[in-house]
C-alpha cells in the first residue's frame, strides 16, 4: 500500500439499526418534544414567544389568525389617518399637495375657510371635506411625503381587506380622523402656532415697534 | 427703427420707450415685480436693474464696495458698476445692456429677492398665487438659498376683507403698488392706498371706502404675488390643475379677449383672466366679465322638455323640425348672445323656409368709457353681419305682429322684452343655455339644451366690428348640444338642408360673407403667471 493510504472500515449494521426501532423512538422523542412544549405554550396562560421575533426565538410559530394578528412593521403604510390639532381640530391644510401627488388621483378635497366668529377663524384654510377612494390608493405614500404640515400619515397599521360593499371603502374626514396610530396616537407632529392661535406670536405692528 | 443690444440680442424699440417695455414687446422677460405693461412706472421693486455698458465717449459710474475675499479672509475693497433699473432707463440706440450676462446683475438679484423674502410667511402650500407667483419663480431663478435670517418673521393681519370681491394678505404683500396704481390710472379712483414703511408697510383701502365698482379684480390680476386674492378663487383649487383655453368674454360688446381656466376632471371652469389685446382690452377685464365662467355652472338648461315634460334631446329636436316644417308662419329669431357660426345655421334655416327675421339679446346696462359698453351682448353686430342686413326687428317687434306667425324658432332664451304673455299659443322652439324667469322659456313648447360658449368653437363679432373666436375650454354638460348642430339637426329633419354638418363648413360660409377671425396663435396650454411676457395677438 502506497504511504500516506488511509483505510475505512465499511460499518457494519447492528440487529438494533436493522430493525430501525431506536431510531424511530429517537425521532417520535423529538417530534413529541415539540408538541408538547407547543401544547404547553397554547394553554391558556402558557407563555409563548413575541410574534415578530418568530425567526430568532425558540418556540411555537403558529398564529390563531383571525383571532391573533401580527403588528406590521412601523414603517408599513396601512389606511390613512388626518391628524388632529391639540384642540380638536383637523390639522390639514387643504393645500391639495396629496392630491396633486396622488398616482392613483384617490383624494378628493374640498377646501374651505372658517367663517367669522368661529373659534378656530385662525387656521387660515381646512378640508370641508377630505374624501379618500381607498380602493383606488394603491398606497404608495405619495400623500404623507408631500403633507408640507404632517396632517396625513399611514400609520394606523390598518390593512384593507374586503368591506361589505364598495361604498365603505369611500372614507370621509370624519372617518379619517378617527383613525389612530399604532401608538395610538391621534395627533399631528407639527402644531406650529398660526395667527388667531392664543400660542401665536401675534402681529408685530401692535407690539409698538 | 432704432434698435438696442441686450445680452447681444438686438431689441427693436420706439422712441421714449422703456427697456424693459421693449424687451417685453419682443417676448424677452427681464425679472421684474413692480412694472407693468399697462401702468406708469413706480420703480421701487429694484428687481429688474441691469448693467448698461458706458458710451464710447464716457466713463462708467463705478461704486466703492467690499468684496469678501476667501484666501485673506478679510474684506478687500473693489469696484462695480451701478446698476439701472430697467423699468425707468429709456432704451437708447446702439445701448449694451448686460441682463442675463452680467454678474453684478444676478447678485443685486439674488439679494433683492432675499430681501423681498425676509418677512415672507412662506405660506405656499395654502397660498393661492402658488403655481404662478412670481415670488417662486424668481427664488428658483434667481436665488435658490436657503433663508438665512433665524429670527421670527414680521406679522401682519392676514385675510383682510377690502371689499366684495378682494381679501388681503399684507404678510405675503412685497408694497410693489401695482394694485394702488390700477386704481389710480385704470379705474381712475383711487380706493387703495400705503401706510407705515420699512417691515411694516402695508395696504389699505382710503379711509371710510372699501374696493368696489366695476374693476376690483383687476387689482388681484395684477398682484405679482398671494397678497391679493378674489373671494371667487381664494381657497377653490390649484392653478396647476387649470388648463387656459383662449375665449373672448361674453358680457358685452366690447368682447374683450381672455382665458377660460378650467379643470377638466370636474369639467368646470374655475376662473377666467385677461388675456392681452392691445386693440381691445389692452391687460383689463371688468369684474363682471371675470365672473363670466360662473355661467358655465349656474342655471343651467341641461335637458330637452316638451310642453314642460322632459324628454330626450333628439325627441326634442324631431318635435322642433315638425313645428318648423308645419304651415302657418315661421319667425326666425336671432340671438346677439350667441356665436356668428349658430346665427349664420339659423339665417340659412330662415332662408330656406321662408320665414322673416328678427333679433333677440340682453336688456342694455350700464356701460362706462374703461371697457364696458352699454351693448350686454356680444355679437350683435356678427348676428347682423350674418343675416347680411344693417338692422333687424326686434323681439318687441315680433310682438306686434305675432298675428302673422304661428310657429316661432328662438336662439337663445334671452328676451329683451319684460312680457312674451301675447306669443302665448303659438308654437314656440327655444334653443336654451340658462333658466331666467323673464324669457322665452315662459312660452316655450319645445326646450333644447344648448351649450354655452365655453363649451364649442365660435366667433363673436364686437362693437368695433372685429370678428374674434373662442375655442372650446370644456366638454358640453348633461344632454348639452352645440347649438350650431341641434338647428343643422332640426333644419335636416324638417326638410330644409342648410348643407352645414361640420362646424368649419358654417365657418367656411361665415368667411365668405366676409366674418373671419384671425386664427388663434397656438399657445401653451398650461396658463402664464401674471405680468409674463405673452403674445400680444
Amino acid at each position: 500500500m502506497a504511504a500516506g493510504t488511509i483505510v475505512i472500515k465499511k460499518p457494519r449494521r447492528t440487529a438494533a439499526d436493522q430493525s430501525f426501532v431506536v431510531e424511530i423512538v429517537k425521532g417520535l422523542g423529538v417530534t413529541f418534544k415539540h408538541f408538547f412544549k407547543g401544547l404547553n405554550q397554547m394553554r391558556p396562560g402558557g407563555v409563548r414567544p413575541d410574534v415578530t421575533k418568530f425567526n430568532y426565538e425558540e418556540g411555537i410559530a403558529t398564529l390563531q389568525y383571525p383571532e391573533e394578528k401580527k403588528p406590521y412593521a412601523r414603517r408599513f403604510r396601512g389606511v390613512h389617518r388626518l391628524t388632529l390639532r391639540p384642540n380638536g381640530d383637523v390639522r390639514c391644510t387643504a393645500c391639495l399637495m396629496c392630491s396633486t401627488a396622488c398616482p392613483a388621483q384617490c383624494i378628493w378635497i374640498k377646501p374651505a375657510e372658517y367663517p367669522v366668529g368661529h373659534a378656530s377663524r385662525g387656521h387660515e384654510r381646512f378640508p370641508e371635506e377630505f374624501v379618500i377612494d381607498e380602493l383606488r390608493c394603491i398606497f404608495c405614500g405619495y400623500c404623507v411625503e408631500a403633507c408640507p404640515v404632517d396632517a396625513i400619515r399611514m400609520d394606523t397599521g390598518i390593512h384593507m381587506t374586503a368591506l361589505d360593499d364598495r361604498g365603505s371603502f369611500i372614507f370621509d374626514k370624519k372617518k379619517l380622523m378617527s383613525h389612530v396610530s399604532q401608538d395610538g396616537d391621534q395627533l399631528t407632529a407639527n402644531s406650529r402656532p398660526e395667527p388667531g392661535d392664543a400660542e401665536h406670536s401675534g402681529i408685530t405692528r401692535l407690539k409698538g415697534h | 427703427m432704432p434698435t438696442f443690444k441686450l445680452d447681444g440680442k438686438e431689441i427693436a424699440f420706439e422712441k421714449g420707450e422703456t427697456i424693459i417695455k421693449a424687451a417685453y414687446k419682443q417676448g424677452v422677460e427681464i425679472p421684474h415685480y413692480c412694472w407693468h405693461p399697462g401702468l406708469s412706472v413706480a420703480a421701487n421693486c429694484r428687481m429688474c436693474l441691469v448693467e448698461i455698458e458706458p458710451a464710447a465717449n464716457q466713463r462708467a459710474m463705478m461704486l466703492d464696495v467690499l468684496v469678501w475675499d476667501a484666501q485673506k479672509k478679510d474684506y478687500v475693497v473693489s469696484k462695480k458698476p451701478k446698476l439701472q433699473p430697467a423699468c425707468q432707463m429709456a432704451a437708447a440706440e446702439g445701448m449694451v445692456v448686460k441682463s442675463e450676462t452680467s454678474e453684478h446683475v444676478a447678485l443685486a438679484r439674488k439679494n433683492v429677492q432675499e430681501f423681498l423674502l425676509l418677512n415672507h410667511p412662506v405660506d405656499c402650500p395654502i397660498c393661492d398665487q402658488s403655481g404662478e407667483c412670481k415670488l417662486q419663480d424668481y427664488y428658483m431663478s434667481e436665488q435658490a438659498t436657503p433663508k438665512r435670517m433665524r429670527d421670527e418673521p414680521n406679522h401682519k393681519p392676514k385675510g383682510q376683507v377690502f371689499g366684495p370681491t378682494i381679501v388681503y394678505d399684507a404678510e405675503r404683500c412685497i408694497a410693489c403698488t401695482r394694485c394702488i396704481r390700477v386704481c389710480e390710472e385704470v379705474i381712475g379712483d383711487p380706493m387703495l392706498d400705503m401706510r407705515e414703511r420699512g417691515n411694516l408697510y402695508e395696504i389699505i383701502t382710503s379711509p371710510g371706502r372699501q374696493l368696489e365698482g366695476h374693476y376690483t379684480m383687476m387689482t388681484e390680476w395684477v398682484c405679482p404675488v398671494g397678497a391679493l386674492t378674489t373671494s371667487h378663487w381664494r381657497h377653490k383649487g390649484r392653478v396647476w390643475l387649470l388648463k387656459g383655453t383662449q375665449s373672448v368674454c361674453p358680457g358685452c360688446a366690447t368682447g374683450c379677449n381672455m382665458w377660460v381656466d378650467a379643470d377638466a376632471r370636474e369639467n368646470t371652469a374655475f376662473r377666467n383672466r385677461p388675456r392681452d389685446n392691445e386693440a381691445v382690452n389692452q391687460y383689463w377685464m371688468c369684474d363682471d366679465g371675470m365672473l363670466t365662467y360662473e355661467r358655465v355652472y349656474k342655471h343651467r338648461v341641461t335637458t330637452a322638455k316638451i310642453d314642460g315634460e322632459r324628454e330626450a334631446t333628439a325627441k326634442a329636436i324631431e318635435e322642433a323640425s315638425t313645428i318648423v316644417a308645419s304651415k302657418g308662419g315661421l319667425a326666425v329669431v336671432l340671438s346677439a348672445q350667441r356665436s356668428v357660426e349658430e346665427n349664420m345655421v339659423a339665417v340659412a334655416i330662415a332662408k330656406a323656409a321662408g320665414a322673416d327675421l328678427y333679433l333677440t339679446g340682453k336688456a342694455s346696462w350700464d356701460g362706462d368709457k374703461i371697457l364696458r359698453n352699454a351693448d350686454q351682448n356680444p355679437n350683435r353686430a356678427g348676428a347682423l353681419k350674418a343675416a347680411g342686413v344693417e338692422s333687424l326687428p326686434s323681439v318687441a317687434d315680433l310682438v306686434k305682429k305675432s298675428s302673422s306667425y304661428a310657429n316661432i324658432l328662438v336662439l337663445g332664451e334671452d328676451a329683451d322684452v319684460e312680457d312674451l304673455g301675447d306669443l302665448k299659443g303659438k308654437k314656440v322652439v327655444v334653443l336654451a343655455t340658462h333658466e331666467t324667469s323673464s324669457s322665452w322659456l315662459s312660452v316655450a313648447n319645445v326646450v333644447i339644451p344648448i351649450a354655452v360658449w365655453a363649451e364649442t368653437d365660435g366667433t363673436f363679432v364686437n362693437a368695433k366690428g372685429m370678428a374674434q373666436a373662442f375655442k372650446r375650454a370644456l366638454a358640453p354638460r348633461g344632454e348639452v348640444i352645440p347649438a350650431w348642430e341641434a338647428l343643422a339637426k332640426i333644419a335636416r329633419q324638417a326638410g330644409h338642408d342648410t348643407g352645414y354638418t361640420k362646424l368649419a363648413e358654417v365657418r367656411a360660409a361665415a368667411a365668405a360673407k366676409g366674418i373671419e377671425a384671425p386664427a388663434l396663435k397656438k399657445q401653451d396650454g398650461v396658463a402664464p403667471a401674471t405680468g409674463t411676457p405673452q403674445s400680444t395677438v
